[in-house]
This record gives C-alpha cells, sequence and structure tokens, in this order.
C-alpha cells in the first residue's frame, strides 16, 4: 500500500469514516506481502521459481492464520446478552475461545468451563426402548434431550456452588449461634476447589457453533474473547499483518515452497527452516512489549511483607 | 535491410549459376526465415539465464542476457482486449489489435467498477452524465473510461465536474453510449491457471480469485476472467509478445521485366530483427532457396556457415 499524507490519515481526507486509516502503518497488506515475495525472493536468479502465484498466496495466507492463533495478541471481544435457549451462538470468524466471562454489576467475571455435559442430542424411542425412523432411515429427534430440557427449565443440577447447586436453598436450622444443615448421603466433605465458584458455567459445543451455558446465565450479558485467524471473511483487501511479522511471513512461504518441491537440496530446505524459527522468535518477542519499566513495576513489590 | 539481404541471397546464388529466386519465393524464405530466429531469441534468453544462474555470464561487457532482452522488448506491445461475452476476452489477434499474438507476458486487470451509465449529451474528448455525481464515485485522473457500446477506451485526464469528465480522447460520438468508469488505483495482475486447476481455485476458501489476485484461462483464443466483475473492454490489459511483421520485398518492373526495389510502395515492410541478425537471415534464405532449386550445394554451405557461427 502506498504511503498516505497526513491529512489522508487523520482525516481519510475529508472522506466518511474518518478513522479507516488510523493505525495503518503497524501493518502490511497482504496485497503487498505476495507482490513483495514476487518481487524479491521470487525468479530467475532465486531459490523460488516457476511458482504460481495462488500458491504464493496460499502460503501467505497459511501463515498469517498461524501467527493469529498463537502468536498475535489480537483477541477479538464481543459482548452479547445470553436468550432463554442459553445458547451463545460463536462469532462468524471465531476459531478458539480465550476466555468467556459474565458483565454483571460492572464487574467482569471470567467463567468456568463447565467439566459436565450441558448438552445433549436425543433419538426418539418407543416404549421398548427401540429408536424410530422416518422413511429415510434416519433416526428421529426431539427438539431437546431431556438434559436440555432441565437445564432450560432451570431445573439440573450443578456440582459448582451456585445456584444449580444441589445444597443451594436446602433448609438448616440454628442452634446456639451456628447454622447447621441436613446432610446428604455421600455427600462430600470439604471443599472441591475444581468445582468451587459461584458463577454460571458453560460447555464449548465446537460441531454445533455454539456456547451452552447452565440456567443461572439466561438473560445476562456475556463477553467472548476469542481469537479468529486473520482472513477477515475472505475480503482479501482487509488482510493485514503487523509490520514486525512480515520478514517472517516471507521466510515461512520461501520454506513451504522449497519444502514441498522436487529436487531442493535438503540444506537450503534446512536453512530455510532455521530462517523461519529465527525470525518468528524475534517477532515475537518484539510484539511482546517487555519493557524494563514495568518489570520494575512489578518486581518493587517483592521485598513486601505478608501481613 | 530486406534489399541487402536479398541482393545477398542473389548474389550467393548467381555466383555459380545456381538459379534465381523470384520476388514471390524470396518474400515467402524471408517470413519464415525470420520467424526461426525470432523464436530462437526466447530459446537463447533461456540459455543465457540458466548461464548466469551457473556464475557463467558475467555484467557489463559480458552480460549476455542484455541485448537478447533488448530485442525481445521491441516486439512487446500492451493493448487492450476486446471483450467477447460476459467474462471473456479476446486473445490479441490481427482483427483485435492488428497483430498475432506469439506470448502473453502480463495481463493487468481493473476489477473495480466506479461508475456504469450512459451519456447524455455529446463534447470533444468528454465524459458527460447529467445524473453521475463522478466525485462522489471516487473518480480522479488516470481512471479508464470505456465506451461500452463502441469499445473505444480512453482515459480520465480530470474530473471537471460532478457530472463532466474531461479524457484524453474523443471516445463518445453520440449521446445514450452506455460506458464504464474502472479504477486504476486497483490495477492488478491476473494469473494465468491451467484450466483443471481452475475449478479447484474457485472453490479453494485461501486461493479463490478475487479482486486483489485475478486469475484467467485460456481456451482457443478466448480469455476467461476471474472474478467475473472483470466483464468490460477497458478492464483488462494485456503486454504480449507480437510476432514480427510479414516482410516484403517490393519492387517495380520496368520494361525488360527485371524487377527494381522500390520502398514507396504502400506493402512494403522491412525485416524487424536488428541488424546483425542480416547474416542469419541470409543463410536461412539460402537454405529454404538451396531446397528450392534442388542444390544441396547451397544448402551445404548455408549451413555450414550457420555451424560455424554457433561453434565458432
Amino acid at each position: 500500500m502506498a504511503y498516505i499524507s497526513q491529512y489522508q490519515y487523520y482525516e481519510n481526507g475529508g472522506v466518511v469514516p474518518e478513522d479507516t486509516n488510523w493505525g495503518s502503518y503497524q501493518f502490511i497488506s497482504l496485497t503487498d506481502i505476495v507482490n513483495n515475495f514476487l518481487l524479491m525472493y521470487a525468479g530467475n536468479h532465486s531459490l523460488v521459481n516457476n511458482e504460481e502465484r495462488y500458491k504464493i498466496l496460499f502460503h501467505a495466507k497459511r501463515a498469517i492464520q498461524e501467527l493469529n492463533y498463537d502468536a498475535f495478541k489480537e483477541i477479538k471481544v464481543l459482548e452479547l446478552t445470553v436468550p432463554d435457549n442459553l445458547r451463545y451462538i460463536f462469532p462468524s470468524d471465531y476459531v478458539n475461545w480465550v476466555r468467556v466471562s459474565l458483565y454483571k454489576d460492572g464487574w467482569l467475571r471470567p467463567l468456568t468451563e463447565n467439566i459436565q455435559t450441558l448438552s445433549s442430542k436425543a433419538y426418539l424411542q418407543d416404549n421398548t426402548g427401540r429408536i424410530l425412523f422416518d422413511q429415510y432411515g434416519n433416526a428421529l429427534s426431539p427438539q431437546y434431550s431431556t438434559i436440555d430440557l432441565n437445564r432450560l427449565a432451570k431445573t439440573k443440577k450443578s456440582i459448582y456452588l451456585n445456584q444449580g447447586n444441589q445444597y443451594n436453598g436446602q433448609l438448616g436450622w440454628n442452634y446456639d449461634g451456628m447454622w447447621y444443615f441436613e446432610a446428604n448421603i455421600g455427600a462430600a466433605y470439604g471443599l472441591n476447589t475444581e468445582t468451587a465458584n459461584f458463577n454460571p458455567t458453560f460447555n464449548i459445543d465446537r460441531k454445533s457453533g455454539v456456547i451452552n451455558f447452565d440456567s443461572s446465565m439466561s438473560g445476562l450479558s456475556c463477553i467472548l474473547e476469542y481469537v479468529s485467524d486473520g482472513m477477515e471473511q475472505g475480503d482479501n483487501s482487509l488482510i493485514t499483518v503487523n509490520k514486525l511479522f512480515e520478514a517472517y511471513i516471507y521466510a515461512a512461504i520461501e520454506y513451504e515452497i522449497l519444502s514441498s518441491k522436487l529436487g531442493v537440496q535438503e540444506y537450503i530446505v534446512a536453512r530455510s527452516r532455521k530462517k523461519r524459527k529465527a525470525l518468528l522468535s524475534n517477532a515475537k518477542i518484539r510484539i511482546s512489549n517487555i519493557h524494563p519499566g514495568r518489570l520494575l513495576m512489578n518486581m518493587r513489590g517483592m521485598d513486601k511483607q505478608i501481613k | 535491410m530486406i534489399n541487402s539481404v536479398r541482393n545477398t541471397v542473389l548474389s550467393v546464388l548467381n555466383k555459380n549459376n545456381y538459379g534465381y529466386i523470384s520476388p514471390s519465393d524470396f518474400n515467402l524464405y524471408s517470413q519464415n526465415a525470420q520467424v526461426e530466429i525470432y523464436e530462437e531469441y526466447f530459446s537463447s534468453y533461456n540459455k543465457v539465464i540458466n548461464a548466469e544462474n551457473a556464475r557463467m555470464s558475467g555484467v557489463d561487457y559480458a552480460d549476455m542476457e542484455q541485448p537478447i532482452a533488448e530485442v525481445l522488448e521491441y516486439f512487446l506491445r500492451t493493448d487492450y482486449l476486446t471483450k467477447i461475452a460476459a467474462n471473456k476476452f479476446s486473445m490479441p489477434t490481427p482483427a483485435t489489435t492488428g497483430y498475432y499474438t506469439y506470448m502473453l507476458l502480463d495481463i493487468k486487470c481493473k476489477p473495480v467498477t466506479l461508475r456504469t451509465g450512459t451519456n447524455t449529451s455529446v463534447v470533444a474528448s468528454q465524459l458527460v452524465d447529467s445524473t453521475a455525481l463522478f466525485t462522489t464515485y471516487g473518480i480522479s485522473a488516470g481512471d479508464i473510461v470505456t465506451n461500452i457500446t463502441t469499445g473505444l477506451v480512453s482515459t480520465v485526464t480530470s474530473v471537471v465536474s460532478n457530472t463532466v469528465l474531461a479524457l484524453d480522447s474523443n471516445i463518445f460520438l453520440a449521446s445514450a453510449n452506455s460506458y464504464g468508469v474502472f479504477s486504476s488505483s486497483t490495477n492488478v495482475q491476473a494469473e494465468k491457471v491451467i484450466n483443471n486447476k481452475l475449478a479447484l481455485l474457485v472453490n479453494s476458501n485461501l486461493t479463490q480469485p478475487t479482486k486483489e489476485f485475478p486469475v484467467y484461462a485460456l481456451q482457443g483464443e478466448e480469455l476467461t476472467f476471474y472474478p467475473t466483475t472483470i466483464s468490460n473492454k477497458g478492464q483488462v490489459q494485456a503486454t504480449y509478445f507480437r510476432y514480427p511483421k510479414v516482410p516484403k520485398w517490393t519492387y517495380i518492373t520496368l520494361t525488360n521485366g527485371e524487377p527494381v526495389f522500390d520502398q514507396s510502395q504502400n506493402d512494403y515492410q522491412d525485416f524487424e530483427l536488428p541488424i546483425e541478425d542480416e547474416y542469419k537471415l541470409v543463410t536461412r534464405i539460402l537454405q529454404y532457396c538451396g531446397m528450392s532449386i534442388r542444390e544441396s550445394e547451397v544448402t551445404q554451405f548455408s549451413m555450414a556457415k550457420e555451424q560455424q557461427e554457433q561453434n565458432p
């Protein structure tokens, strides 16, 4: 992308929206990456020769996807209200989740992933337990399984210490200033820290593309932090990479092509692999923004006495 | 150069009374000889590149690539391609661009359409559309305007007003002509893909053709472009190697019947190869002549000369 004037940068040349170019200098576009690679790393006198552009485009995008999964610190955040069906549909560019939180009373409360199943598929059965099929031989399913119905009806019990817990609301009595409760048979003694969380819980259903919540989340605001693959819904004009990773992308494309090409000597492949790895490490360190000043702030607390 | 070549050829043939070739035969042999030598330039270029990669070619006066490249670049042309159907365009042909294509080197596309409409009045070297808002569409100098009705193409020199564009040529000779304006800022290279890869490419999430990375496939003389928004003349520009023009030694016939060279004839055409190829042309034409007059000595002589040149 060509360099732009400061007027273009700050006010988009007077065209609405004015914020189009803000921060754009940090990034290099996919088009530039492919063009630069073809110009500088491919040709008659280069290691990469006689390769179609679409292969270079493919490897460039794959490299960007890989960077988005772990190297970039570009976490996307989406807030949605969880409806009565207790489902939160993944964002359209969702690849993996980082954190799911409940936003309530001005507090952001990170939620715990429920280790138990919250949702299930079911088949219709007759009174002898045989599965019922339609005319095409497919098993018939009800709209909701029993476990789903219970969850939606807020009758499903939870092992977590929230409203769904079996002891929640249980009657007790006060004797001599102390509260006593009936202990159920088989009750656990002591606190299970794994489930000791008051907040609602959730399950990720990747195939269905939804997050299933327990019944206490109904009507509440959920904030999902997630990572995407940087493909911007397939719009190539929007795909960008931070300039700190530019050299890595070229190295990654070069390595992928050389390593899959017939007749390339192994030492050349090994050299390109090392180059790619080194550049990735460098870029990760750079983007970590480890500032001595910030470390110092943390270190100042190390001599603090614990009271 | 053509007269000099012909004189040399006749001189060699006459030396031992081998025979005589007519101007029409000479022209036929000339055309073949020129095309042969022209095609050899491409293989020579490849050999030089390989030699460079093997560190067997130098720079400065030892640069073997540059002279060959310069000869080839003489035959490079850039023309807008003619639309055949929706997203299909014709290869450069004598009927569309005036030349036969030897090889397509580069195809540039302008896939972004800024405006389509019809002109409402006629002003020389201007596009006038009273219903348009040219400034709002983001049209600027350098953008391409095509008269879709006639197929003529022009370039915007300035935006006169919201309804008037100044053009670098007069392409609107009547009103109610359809036109398209295409952004020159997205002038991107289209990649040629082989036909059996096309469906795979179009169906691929990561590599499907887009306005940033368009592709085309070639069938016969027809180029099919993807994305299919590339569909108007003015959107596709080809840079290609054309074949050399057909050489023609023209003459006037005097009363004694001897043809005399006359380059003022309308159909006169000299060789287009550089002057250093004159001896090659002579030897090639002599080879054809030797076969024509059944004189194996002529053919052998010319082939020996050629071999001597290749292996000094």
